[in-house]
């Protein structure tokens, strides 16, 4: 008696987008509810822009206002919206896909593509509204959700990075975490997070000591925004790299 | 014949506890084979090492003459389907159906469409909101219409009724007559799948208890049955695997029986009752329950 050895094609590619393929799925979490939010916190933001530059009586008042509407964050829960999406790609798409046959491997390149692509049309989607709002004098009233302080408002190219950038982050961020969570459960992730306060304890006390704050400080300034962000890739690598490596040993 | 899986001394430690301990089995293209076993006896550990979803502690496992773990090249010919099975957020039954044909290679769209009929399934409701049964059937379909060489159930059917459950073992054995294929099917439901079964793999504590054609296993014991003395002058000497006396009557499990016992017994005035599958089982992991009990 033998064992049957057929000759068997691994396709590699084709798995790998299956699985990309697997997070467009259902395109209600990833695109429709989010732009939708966006939208509806863009029209409250019209509404409140108009009262605000409406009641303003002089010209010098309204100078004040649009001061104080290049700080908004309402944009901010896209960020966290694609920190949960990487997040749920790990704790319920990874159970799933080993659930059709995937492999470890295979699901972690499929899902990387998927949430770059994801990060970089949100990021151009962003980046092309930022260019509306300058274009339009922010919506002809002056307001600013896409051009706010923290974002780089250089050219394309930083922009792009700019808002590509951060989602990323956060995406790998989300993505590295869950993945601890699946291979090493709540455990798993409670030592992750004692390790990074701890970390993040020793980093603040090594900058007091050596009363390196101001030099910090310097260097954020020279960054920049961009710059800033810029550096953040490796931290997002590095996640991204980690988030690979614990998956490739962790269960559904 | 040839082995679809073969399983050499596998052993799978969670921490202290021993879900798998030093099995070996071989399981034979194209049959449909019955993974059996108390609930935690290990019958889903197996079949998540078998489909490289969890990882061995010590043994060898060959699906197809590989490894199965990260093989994609074994596991696009396997699907598992499990009662526990996670769904992504927010997916629809219809998510499920349009997404299962980029992974298995065989998929059979037109077979889908005829057991979401049958099973009346709801494509649009949220899986979320589904109902138990609902549920099972998602898998029991994906199961089905892909034609996977090899398809795991474990436990299929969870809050199906029985119609739904005589339609999953209809369509189960209807198809697997046009498509040969390896299948494991684990179940507590052993008599309504006793006809089913080619070949039966027992697992009490870890541990393979039996494994044996289902053939076999039928004709391994039966019970004798009739008035106490002489069921008792006819099983002297004879190992009883199971007792039971009523009155002035008794009927006794007793392992196979030959032709001249047989004859033997109807010379007595005895009934020879074939013993169903499922009062096997039973037996066989009662009393080896008692055999660890009196040798602890």
């Amino acid at each position: 008696m033998t064992t049957t050895a057929i000759d068997r094609p691994a396709d590699t590619g084709g798995r790998v987008i299956a699985v990309t393929r697997l997070h467009f799925a259902n395109a209600v979490n990833t695109f429709v509810v989010p732009w939708a939010i966006l939208g509806a916190i863009f029209l409250m933001n019209l509404g409140i822009w108009a009262i605000i530059i409406g009641v303003a009586a002089t010209e010098s008042d309204r100078a004040d206002a649009r001061a104080g509407l290049s700080w908004s964050g309402s944009t901010g829960f896209i960020f966290i919206w694609m920190m949960v999406l990487a997040i749920q790609a790990v704790t319920l798409t990874f159970p799933f896909a080993l659930g059709y046959s995937v492999t470890r491997r295979h699901f972690a390149l499929g899902t990387g593509l998927a949430l770059g692509i994801l990060a970089l049309l949100y990021g151009a989607g962003l980046t092309l509204l930022s260019y509306i709002e300058d274009w339009t004098g922010g919506w002809g009233l002056g307001g600013r959700m896409f051009t706010a302080v923290y974002f780089d408002d250089g050219g394309l190219g930083s922009r792009l990075l700019s808002f590509t950038g951060i989602i990323l982050f956060f995406m790998a961020t989300g993505a590295a975490f869950s993945a601890i969570y699946m291979r090493w459960r709540a455990w798993g992730l409670g030592a992750a997070f004692v390790l990074l306060t701890l970390a993040t304890g020793l980093m603040i006390t090594g900058f007091t000591v050596t009363s390196s704050w101001p030099a910090v400080g310097e260097w954020l300034v020279d960054a920049g925004q961009t710059g800033v962000v810029a550096w953040s890739l490796i931290p997002t690598a590095l996640c991204a790299v980690l988030g690979y490596l614990v998956l490739s040993r962790a269960t559904p | 014949m040839t082995a679809a899986i073969e399983v050499t001394g596998l052993t799978k430690r969670f921490g202290k506890m021993l879900a798998v301990d030093d099995v070996s089995i071989r399981v034979e293209e194209n049959q449909i084979t019955g993974l059996l076993g108390r609930n935690g006896a290990g019958k889903t550990t197996l079949m998540q090492l078998i489909t490289g979803q969890q990882f061995a502690t010590s043994g060898l496992i060959s699906v197809f003459g590989e490894s199965p773990v990260e093989n994609a090249r074994v596991l696009r010919d396997v699907c598992f389907i499990k009662e526990s099975q996670k769904y992504p957020e927010d997916f629809a039954p219809k998510h499920v159906f349009a997404t299962a044909p980029l992974f298995f290679p065989r998929w059979d769209a037109e077979l889908a469409e005829q057991l979401i009929d049958d099973f009346r399934l709801p494509l649009h409701r949220r899986i979320k909101k589904l109902s138990r049964g609902q549920l099972s059937s998602i898998g029991v379909i994906v199961g089905l219409a892909s034609r996977a060489p090899l398809t795991l159930f474990d436990e299929p059917y969870l809050g199906l009724d029985a119609v739904a459950r005589q339609v999953f073992y209809d369509r189960l054995l209807r198809d697997y007559a046009e498509h040969p294929r390896t299948v494991i099917l684990s179940t507590h439901l052993i008599d309504e799948v006793s006809d089913l079964l080619e070949h039966v793999l027992l697992i009490d504590d870890g541990r393979i208890v039996m494994d044996e054609t289902a053939e076999n296993v039928r004709g391994s014991a039966s019970a004798v049955a009739g008035p106490r003395s002489s069921v008792d002058a006819f099983v002297a000497g004879r190992r009883v695997l199971h007792r039971d006396d009523i009155g002035g009557l008794s009927s006794v499990t007793i392992p196979g029986l030959g032709y001249d016992d047989r004859l033997a017994a109807t010379a007595a005035g005895l009934e020879i009752v074939p013993v169903s599958l499922q009062q096997l089982v039973i037996r066989t992991t009662s009393i080896r329950a008692e055999e660890l009990e009196t040798s602890a």
